[in-house]
């Protein structure tokens, strides 16, 4: 015991403010920063009517981005999101609208076809060594193509349902697509903290030569992230569907995956894998949702938009790596 | 060619070192050396590690300056620094091929000879230039290989040549080789050597850093040893012993006392029978019992990774069996090895052993998450009481279970690496260079944790490049030579010397009278 005290003062490590805790502190000043530029410049933004649309557009893409995130930290990218959620859009239109087919097998079966085509990719990255990047490139590229080829572009409209419509719709004044995301952000923030699973996660993008020399099983759990990245696309798309009332190929252009890649990054998980949050993440998204929210608002040509946000992340990510440089410096003074 | 003594060479020397002393953070890694190499000659350089090899030869090639004393190259002394040190050394004419091979992998031999200094016309690559050139520099060394092929496509001998070939460019006066042959095998090593007589007659002069007797012999002159920063003999090889060399490595200030005492071992845990794994290992057998420890010693390259790493089931021997508790686990995955109780840890830490950021705790228990999860989730109190466990039972040094294991120093973050398979409950234990980048302190820690797990009935294989570590910590020591066991020594008859010398001899002498002790003889 006494080497643990000894050591305890040799290391001080009550002065090391970690990265993580940075980062998260540093969004939370951006987010109360853009709430105040566009609170001054844009019209009508704290009204509640825009906060909810504002967590509305979170959840078209939050809800992806927690999967997103537990595979950036694996080391891995799945760039596939758009055009996933596009297909599998198309796809649940057309099992509500097969007669003989009950409503909840729509629902399971829309489920079951997003894991399994989260699966290919998967499987070429565990079993066949192909890059993450390369195996949903070419899954972007497919879906999308088939998702139109399907529809001949035309959205599919689906029949008048109750129960979709209230999916669709608000509970206590909230959407709830932006309800189910935030239940889901608590059950991958357990994921990530309190299982097994979930540290494994972290160990294989921290070090996967080491993690499988332990005994992790590194493929099971590359393959089952990214079949748990195609259950949340599906997730998505039957919210997505439920509130436009149509099956829609088009989302495949919306640039869906690099909103998500966008929040994760932002969000302060390295893209090199094996650090980053799921909290850091739920902020993200709330940055790149205000963005484009307030742009709108400010009437900024929407040509412009896209090249505002991207130079607000792009600034974002390297105030960052600025402050987790000084952060390292420090610490290693400070030792 | 004959190799007398340097002193009695009217011939000026092409490089030479006087009075020099080098510091490093206060500890001295050269004291007061003098060297001198003449051309054609060809210096063996021998010394264990840390013995001042390595500074020796960076003081040559510009890397280091001398805190005193000077580096003379050429009849030019060595006065630029920093990086202008380098250049000015390369352009007297000092080459270095190192072991670890510094080709890019992807890109032709020509590419790779010009690498950063492509000969260009109007700003364009002039590929024919570089052909020709990079032709007659691998003719010159007798090798018959397209220039355009790409380094992928080569053996790994052809790629140690080429690396000497590519020393070879541009007028070399001095060219150091730092064991260029111990990834090769025997017939591979032929070709290195017609490289080096190539540039011998040309007048070049040679070091060749190795341990390997036999090949020293063979195309050494002369050897200067090295010991504790001093070069303790510089002599003719040929009339040299290696009983004799051996001493002068080792010094002698072996402490009888710190010597394991033998154990009554248990029955017999693990069988390896006649493996082969070609080139490496060739007809290896031998058997590892109950709370016994069994050391592996050898040179860099004579397969001991190789061993432990198909025993763990993570590489296919070519023929040989290996067996467990009498159960014949051949061929059978590393997931399944773990489940049979065995533990392995890795050479090289900071790669395959630990995950930086992740505290000690998480690098603990990831060898075993169903003792400290129920239904997959993980029990903080439980993780936390298991690695407090550990902690202690392996005297880590660390203020919190969760501190990032990144941070701590390379002696701690070894012992939760090998306590990991304390906590997963393994019975056999491969220990890979367990003690690499390790202080002091923490080395004799982990030989008394060592010997703690085997006198609880764990079997425990030791492979260890510090000769003089094996005696403190081993019942048994295998010592493997060019990929068979030629040696095996019982404890207490096992001394560092005979170790050293059954590691490096092509031949051990054996004078008459000299007692062998507990050596047994596989050759």
């Amino acid at each position: 015991m006494t080497d643990v005290t000894a050591a305890r003062a040799a290391a001080r490590p009550q002065r090391r403010l970690d990265f993580q805790r940075m980062n998260e502190i540093g969004l939370l000043v951006v987010i109360a920063l853009l709430y105040l530029a566009f609170y001054l410049y844009a019209n009508n933004f704290l009204t509640f009517r825009n906060q909810v649309s504002i967590l509305r557009d979170a959840a078209t893409f939050g809800i992806a981005a927690w999967g997103a995130t537990l595979i950036i930290v694996a080391g891995e990218i799945d760039i596939s999101v758009g055009p996933m959620v596009a297909f599998l859009s198309v796809c649940f239109a057309f099992l509500l609208k097969s007669d003989d087919m009950p409503m909840v097998m729509a629902f399971l079966l829309t489920l079951v076809i997003g894991g399994a085509l989260g699966a290919i990719p998967g499987i070429l990255r565990a079993v066949f060594d192909v890059p993450s990047f390369i195996g949903t490139l070419g899954l972007w590229s497919a879906l999308g193509g088939l998702a139109l080829y399907f529809t001949d572009s035309v959205p599919v409209t689906i029949p008048a349902n109750d129960f979709l419509d209230w999916l669709g719709g608000e509970l206590f004044g909230l959407p709830i697509s932006a309800l189910v995301m935030f239940v889901l952000f608590g059950v991958f923030v357990f994921i990530s903290r309190k299982t097994a699973f979930g540290r494994s996660i972290f160990a294989i993008g921290g070090n996967a030569s080491a993690a499988h020399l332990a005994g992790i099983k590194v493929r099971n759990i590359r393959v089952a992230l990214f079949v748990i990245a195609g259950v949340l696309a599906a997730v998505t798309a039957i919210l997505l569907t439920a509130r436009n009332g149509v099956g829609d190929a088009s989302v495949s252009r919306s640039g869906l995956e690099f909103s998500v890649i966008s929040a994760v990054v932002v969000g302060g998980t390295a893209l090199s894998g094996g650090r980053g949050s799921i909290l850091g993440t739920l902020l993200g998204i709330f940055v790149i949702s205000l963005i484009g929210n307030g742009l709108v608002l400010m009437g900024v040509n929407s040509y412009l938009q896209p090249v505002v946000s991207g130079v607000i992340i792009v600034a974002a990510v390297l105030l960052n790596i600025l402050a987790s440089r000084y952060g390292a410096r420090r610490n290693r003074k400070g030792a | 060619m004959a190799a007398p003594a340097p002193s009695q060479q009217p011939v000026q020397p092409i490089a030479g070192i006087s009075g020099a002393v080098k510091r490093y953070a206060g500890v001295v890694a050269l004291d007061r050396v003098d060297f001198a190499v003449r051309p054609g000659e060809v210096r063996a350089l021998l010394g264990k590690n840390g013995a001042g090899k390595s500074t020796l030869i960076r003081l040559l090639t510009g890397a280091e300056t001398p805190d005193e004393g000077t580096v003379t190259l050429a009849g030019e002394a060595l006065d630029q620094s920093g990086e202008n040190r380098t250049r000015q050394a390369s352009a007297l004419g000092v080459r270095s091929v190192y072991q670890e091979l510094s080709l890019v992998r992807d890109i032709s031999i020509a590419e790779n000879m010009f690498l950063g200094a492509w000969p260009r016309r109007w700003g364009v690559l002039d590929h024919r230039e570089m052909r020709r050139r990079t032709a007659e520099a691998l003719e010159n060394l007798g090798l018959f290989l397209d220039p355009a092929t790409v380094i992928a496509a080569l053996s790994p001998a052809e790629r140690q040549l080429v690396e000497i070939a590519r020393a070879t460019m541009g007028a070399p006066k001095l060219v150091i080789l730092d064991e260029p042959t111990s990834s090769l095998a025997a017939a591979e090593v032929e070709q290195v050597f017609a490289a080096v007589r190539r540039m011998r007659e040309r007048g070049v002069a040679l070091i060749y850093v190795s341990h390997r007797m036999k090949e020293i012999r063979e195309i050494a002159d002369t050897a200067s040893v090295m010991r504790d920063g001093h070069i303790v003999s510089t002599l003719d090889i040929g009339a040299a012993d290696t009983r004799d060399i051996v001493r002068m490595m080792l010094g002698h200030d072996e402490k009888k006392d710190d010597l394991v005492t033998p154990r009554a071992a248990g029955k017999t845990l693990l069988s390896v029978r006649n493996v082969s794994y070609r080139p490496k290992l060739q007809d290896i057998s031998f058997d590892l019992r109950q709370g016994e420890v069994l050391g592996i010693a050898g040179l860099l390259g004579s397969g001991r990774t190789e061993l432990l790493r198909i025993i763990a089931g993570l590489e296919r021997a070519d023929a040989g069996s290996v067996s467990l508790d009498g159960v014949d686990v051949t061929g059978e995955s590393w997931a399944g090895m773990l489940k049979r109780g065995l533990g392995m840890t890795p050479e090289s830490r900071k790669d395959d052993g630990i995950v930086p950021l992740l505290g000690i705790d998480e690098n603990t228990v990831m060898t075993d998450a169903s003792a400290v999860t129920s239904y997959g989730v993980l029990s903080a109190r439980r993780v936390a009481a298991a690695t407090r466990g550990i902690v202690e039972r392996m005297s880590v040094k660390a203020p919190e279970t969760t501190t990032p294991i990144g941070t701590l120093s390379g002696g701690n973050q070894q012992k939760i690496v090998i306590g990991r398979w304390v906590y997963a409950g393994s019975r056999l234990l491969l220990l890979d260079e367990p003690t690499r980048g390790v202080d002091v302190e923490a080395k004799s820690q982990i030989y008394a944790i060592i010997r703690k797990l085997a006198a609880e009935g764990r079997s425990i294989v030791f492979v260890s490049s510090e000769i003089e570590e094996l005696p403190r910590v081993c019942d048994r020591v295998l010592v493997l030579r060019e990929g068979r066991i030629v040696k095996t020594f019982t404890a207490p008859g096992i001394s560092t010397d005979d170790l050293m010398t059954a590691s490096i001899a092509g031949q051990v002498p054996d004078p008459a009278g000299r007692n062998h002790r507990n050596g047994t003889d596989h050759d």
